[in-house]
């Protein structure tokens, strides 16, 4: 494994998970606010055991694919979630859609768990904890799905768990430290530059799911993130002149 | 159950919350293999055609989308 085969990888592993890390941490410290550290803690154990089962489960399995199968399949999954991002974050970066804000989740959800609070008083803990997890394993999801078609295609699932990993200590840290939802991380620049790196995985492994030897092999990877980049910042400009046209 | 539902459906929307690309997407790289396989069509054609389809249909769904929030 060289590095130039691995950083790619272990990059966008980092900084997809970083975001929704981001935003399960949000709705987690609303339920540590409320109903305090316990319920979040087991909701967030629960929730990381059954992402880990689902990781041990499909793990083994992928080893069975053909590896140009699960380079088709995991490039045209890689594809659809990646220019989803993609899509999305140019729109917001145009100011079509509202931007993601983790102050205003946070009170959402403070202000729906503190509702739940005054109906059923009893079953608090529980509906605390099963919030907690549910945030988890939902953002989770995506982790793992993000960690296994950047990494599984090339060997290369070690490292991007790493990466995962690294983002999930990274915020935890950086939570624990200013004990509130980290508003201020750029959410949308990242998830702008996560959209072109997943989608540029996304047609480098279609294509070689397809059987093409792309010039340059990993490096051509980068040509394909400056295209993407290009033109999710085209398809922003356009975007926003629509924007005023229709205003 | 209903944790389940929301669990199935997160992950649905993960890959096709925006239908019009998703299956355009489909339909890309459907043709792109097509050709590829079953006409002969230079692998490295084939790529280009997937590369430049995708920025093509980025765009597309972008100008789409604004269009149809703005209107």
């Amino acid at each position: 494994m060289t590095w130039s085969a691995a950083a790619p990888a272990v990059t966008a592993a980092f900084l997809a998970s970083l975001v929704e890390v981001v935003e399960a941490f949000t709705i987690v410290l609303a339920v540590a606010t409320l109903r305090g550290w316990r319920p979040a803690a087991i909701g967030t154990t629960v929730a990381l055991a059954l992402l880990a089962g689902l990781v041990l489960l499909l793990g083994p399995l992928l080893g069975q694919i053909p590896i140009a199968s699960l380079q088709l399949v995991i490039g045209v999954l890689l594809l659809l979630f990646g220019m989803g991002w993609l899509r999305k974050a140019s729109l917001r970066a145009a100011g079509i859609i509202p931007l993601h804000d983790e102050a205003a989740i946070f009170a959402a959800e403070t202000a729906r768990l503190g509702t739940q609070q005054l109906r059923m008083q009893r079953r608090l803990q529980w509906v605390a904890g099963v919030t907690a997890l549910k945030a988890i394993l939902l953002e989770g999801l995506e982790v793992v799905f993000i960690v296994i078609a950047v990494g599984a295609g090339r060997g290369l699932l070690v490292p991007a768990s790493l990466g995962a990993l690294a983002a999930c200590v990274l915020v935890l840290a950086i939570g624990a430290a200013v004990h509130r939802p980290l508003s201020r991380v750029p959410e949308n620049p990242l998830k702008f530059g996560v959209g072109v790196m997943l989608s540029s995985f996304g047609v480098f492994w279609t294509g070689e799911g397809l059987g093409i030897a792309w010039p340059g092999q990993d490096l051509a990877l980068l040509s394909f993130a400056a295209l993407f980049l290009g033109a999710g910042l085209i398809a922003s400009a356009f975007a926003r002149k629509l924007g005023v046209e229709f205003a | 159950m209903p944790m389940l539902k929301e669990l199935a459906a997160e992950l649905v929307g993960m890959f096709f919350a925006e239908r019009w690309l998703a299956v355009a997407l489909v339909a890309l790289v459907a043709a792109t293999g097509s050709l590829v396989d079953f006409a002969g069509l230079d692998r490295l054609v084939g790529g280009a055609i997937l590369l430049f389809g995708s920025l093509i249909l980025l765009v597309a769904s972008v100008c789409h989308g604004a269009r149809a929030r703005t209107c």
